[in-house]
């Protein structure tokens, strides 16, 4: 029987940094993947004269080499980075929001938007100090809080970061409020609550400001060949460390021993891997809804516990013009009904009522990504039920269809854009799209809702009492880091550094 | 510190509530329920009628629709549902290998999805179509894999009519298509200009007949006889095109690497190209070059094999002729299904090649489309199981 110190269940963003983790640390590491190719999402694919990005929108907190973002240094680590071409995005978004009249586009750089800010609502100027005051004492407080593994003194905390354990607790929301955000302003600065998936009422605070922080402070990247150019990199810099990466092949089940912890993995055909360690990037649904036998009682009600997150619908399209000729102004637009977050959340359950987008012009941050003359452009939403499980498979194309048609008519109304007679290549995702590739249950991109009791947080308070199953450890999107590329990239870090640590002690 | 944060009249209170947050959490975790976690979910079950995988499949009838074209009907074991004009690949053991071919669904959607059957009208042609009609039986069972491939209406972006071209066996998406106009599942008119030798090389023409509503129309064009006025003889020419076609319609094409090039030449003198028009890959065959044989070093998961292969014939083939169990799906270079890692060697590739940057980058290439021009050391997905 094969044996190796640790499995990577997944070679999603998460896995596929904990695999380089785990080999850096010395471990002998197999990562298994059921699709032929890495990355979950983090992949590209081709229609027509198109490559299409598959997920990533912008990339946060990376930066640039005199700038370098937390999710550059870990690259730099893992030694990846040069094996990556970056190019910056342009502009951090444009915001338009139909109830509230508001169409702004902000700039990166903490002083520029906060200008920017300003011209848009005057005497907005304080309360954008305060907020970015506040998100940079929660940045150095986390990155205090790493640097002693999570073990922090309260009387340094407190005595250099009150602030952070002061407003951490709160929602975006109260904390705006409470430092006196004008109306305008916050509506305007809670643009990216959709790269989260909770409304402003229930996303923490730290989580949401420190994300604004590192998108205004250190822009945001896109590796030039899509995101399958950074999937590609981290598989073959697992292989230049002598890690084993097996595609279609699926994982189903984890073998687990009297202690209940990991001794082993088996596959789809049947084969039995040997491991005590085992770091799955999917979901504790998945993995202990049907990969281990005879669960703990105390793991079921946490699992049941939590609650999906936003299920992903996306639209590709490659027009057949330029997006100058076409009046494409910018990279990322933010397309909502309304700023007020909790009522667009409730539009978002239906996809009756759904018409919020999220939309990238690549071409907008790298022109030649295309060829000349033409440009794409990828449209996500999310939806925050299980609506999609009540569409049939027969009516499923009129359903994708009917989306789609909801999404470009949107688009053009919003922005005056005449996009529809210039498709030339069209592809759409839906949640069955992604519960196909990734597994996820009901097609969900966005992992466990940061809900207030179950966000960043608490999720890091808990990371040690999170861990019950001995040699079992999660990364990826529903893990103590939550969704997106950087959390997922940085729970790989975490988790793959973690097991390294477990292996040491445990053999 | 710029200032001090403060929410609640006294700081202190911010900090307790602070305190709360894993006694909170922990709460949460012992109010929920004990009950079993689902072991799937309805939409990661509708993903699987859409996309199934492999399945094994009972043939169950074997129609001769001209003396070279065959339609197979297989009884499916796992539900399915698909756009028409999709393929799927079909796969048998010959001769102790397993070996794979994508053909076209002649069959309806509906009638995969109410009625547990799928159809693949096959034209003797290669080696594993001559094996088929040869061998194939009734109560045989074979791999049946997912619903594949592009070449379907897309009402966001194609004109409302669809004139269809079909040459010789490319009638098989098309049938498809015109049987789920009529069943309701697709909505578009389509207008068939079917393209065959002779009279009684056209398959499905009493189904065809049939099914001619205000949605769809079928002109047969023989290009071997001369007939009654119910045919339109010669090739399918610009000519004919605009007899038939309104003032905007797409064009989607389906038929042999001679009817393109034809096709592309009278498209093109018409102003019609781009987005208008839609053309079925066809599977890469062998390459006109000097037989030389080289070795290739295969590696699938932590297994080495060592295949001789033929400079004519793709990699992938060489691999499958080894008995090899190997990714494919459309044999064509477009799906990407078979994307494996280069190690080292030399390779030509046939046109439809569509690998993305970051492959050409890092030294990836598509063993259905590629040709060895050396000995070659490659990474392969396993087959699917």
């Amino acid at each position: 029987m094969k044996k190796y110190d640790a499995v990577v269940i997944g070679g999603g963003n998460g896995g596929l940094v904990a695999a380089i983790r785990l080999l850096q640390g010395g471990a002998k590491t197999l990562l298994v993947e059921k699709h032929n190719i890495p990355g979950g999402f983090a992949t590209s694919f081709r229609r027509g004269r198109f490559e299409f990005e598959a997920s990533l929108h912008e990339l946060n907190d990376f930066g640039t080499a005199d700038n370098a973002g937390d999710v550059r240094v870990l690259f730099d680590e893992l030694g990846v980075t040069d094996k990556v071409e970056w190019l910056q995005i342009p502009e951090a978004y444009r915001v338009i929001a139909r109830e509230e009249k508001i169409d702004a586009t902000m700039p990166f750089g903490k002083q520029a938007f906060i200008d920017k800010m300003e011209s848009y609502v005057p005497g907005s100027r304080k309360s954008m100090e305060k907020f970015f005051a506040l998100a940079e004492e929660i940045r150095d407080a986390q990155a205090y809080s790493n640097s002693v593994n999570g073990k922090t003194d309260q009387k340094v905390m407190l005595d250099k970061y009150a602030n952070f354990v002061k407003c951490g607790s709160y929602s975006v929301n109260e904390v705006l409020d409470a430092i006196k955000m004008p109306k305008k302003t916050k509506d305007i600065l809670n643009a990216y609550w959709c790269y989260l998936g909770a409304h402003c009422d229930d996303l923490s605070f730290l989580h949401y400001a420190s994300m604004v922080l590192r998108y205004v402070t250190k822009g945001a990247a896109m590796p030039k060949s899509r995101s399958h150019e950074i999937s590609l990199a981290m598989v073959e810099r697992i292989r230049e460390l002598g890690g084993d990466v097996w595609f279609n092949t699926e994982a189903v089940k984890i073998i687990t021993g009297k202690d209940g912890g990991v001794e082993g993995v088996v596959l789809k055909n049947g084969e039995e891997i040997k491991t005590r360690h085992v770091i799955a990037n999917c979901s504790p649904h998945i993995v202990y809804g049907r990969m281990i036998d005879n669960v703990d009682e105390r793991i079921i009600k946490e699992t049941n516990a939590r609650k999906f997150a936003g299920r992903g619908f996306t639209m590709f399209l490659g027009l057949n013009k330029s997006a100058d000729e076409l009046g494409i102004e910018n990279h990322n637009y933010f397309l909502y009904d309304t700023m007020d977050t909790v009522k667009q959340y409730d539009l978002m359950k239906k996809i009756e009522s759904n018409s919020v987008q999220a939309t990238v012009c690549l071409n907008r941050a790298y022109p030649d990504c295309s060829p000349a003359g033409t440009c794409m452009m990828y449209f996500t939403t999310l939806y925050m039920t299980d609506d999609w499980a009540n569409v049939k498979p027969e009516d499923y194309f009129k359903v994708k269809d009917f989306v789609a048609n909801k999404m470009i008519e949107r688009f053009e109304q919003d922005t005056g854009c005449n996009i529809r007679d210039s498709i030339e290549e069209i592809s759409v995702a839906t949640p069955m799209t992604y519960a196909r590739y990734c597994g996820h249950p009901e097609g969900g991109i966005y992992g466990y809702e940061s809900q207030y009791w179950d966000g960043l947080m608490p999720r890091l308070l808990m990371m040690a009492e999170d861990h019950k199953t001995r040699g079992l450890r999660f990364a990826g999107g529903f893990s103590m880091r939550l969704s997106g590329y950087s959390s997922a990239y940085f729970s790989g870090d975490i988790t793959g550094r973690q097991t390294v640590g477990d292996i040491k002690r445990e053999g | 510190m710029a200032f001090k944060f403060k929410k609640q009249l006294f700081g202190f209170m911010d900090l307790l509530r602070f305190k709360k947050l894993v006694p909170n959490r922990r709460a949460a975790f012992d109010a929920a329920s004990s009950a079993p976690l689902p072991k799937t979910f309805k939409v990661n079950e509708t993903a699987k009628i859409l996309h199934p995988g492999n399945q094994t499949a009972k043939l169950v009838e074997i129609v001769k629709e001209t003396a070279d074209t065959k339609t197979y009907t297989f009884e499916l074991s796992k539900k399915m549902f698909f756009r028409a004009g999709q393929y799927v690949e079909v796969s048998a053991n010959v001769d102790g290998s397993l070996v794979n071919r994508p053909y076209a669904i002649s069959s309806s959607p509906l009638t995969a999805l109410k009625e547990g059957k799928l159809s693949v009208t096959v034209k003797k042609a290669g080696f594993f179509s001559n094996w088929l009609f040869d061998n194939a039986n009734v109560g045989d069972e074979m791999i049946i894999g997912d619903p594949s491939g592009q070449f379907h209406y897309e009402a966001i972006k194609d004109e409302e009519v669809v004139v269809g071209i079909a040459g010789g066996s490319g009638i098989t998406p098309f049938y498809s298509m015109a049987k789920a106009i009529s069943e309701g599942v697709e909505d578009f008119k389509l207008i068939l200009l079917y393209g065959a030798k002779t009279e009684k090389d056209i398959a499905f023409k009493e189904q065809l007949d049939s099914l001619v509503s205000d949605k769809f129309k079928v002109v047969y064009v023989l290009s071997d006889e001369k007939k009654n006025d119910k045919y339109e003889s010669g090739f399918i020419t610009k000519e004919l095109i605009a007899k038939y076609a309104p003032e905007k319609f797409t064009v989607m094409a389906c038929g042999p690497q001679a009817m393109y090039a034809f096709l592309d030449k009278q498209l093109s003198s018409m102003g019609i190209g781009g987005k208008r028009v839609k053309k079925e890959a066809n599977c890469v065959s062998a390459r006109d070059v000097k037989k030389a044989e080289y070795n290739i070093t295969v590696h699938i998961r932590d297994n080495v094999y060592t295949v001789k292969a033929d400079s004519r014939e793709t990699v992938l083939v060489a691999m499958e002729r080894a008995g090899l169990k190997v990714p494919s799906k459309c044999r064509a270079g477009g799906c990407g299904f078979c994307h494996s890692k280069l190690v080292s060697g030399k390779f030509s590739i046939a046109g439809a090649d569509k690998r993305r940057l970051a492959d050409l980058k890092f030294g990836y290439i598509h063993p259905c489309c590629s040709y060895p021009d050396s000995d070659m050391e490659i990474i392969v997905p396993a087959g699917l199981e």
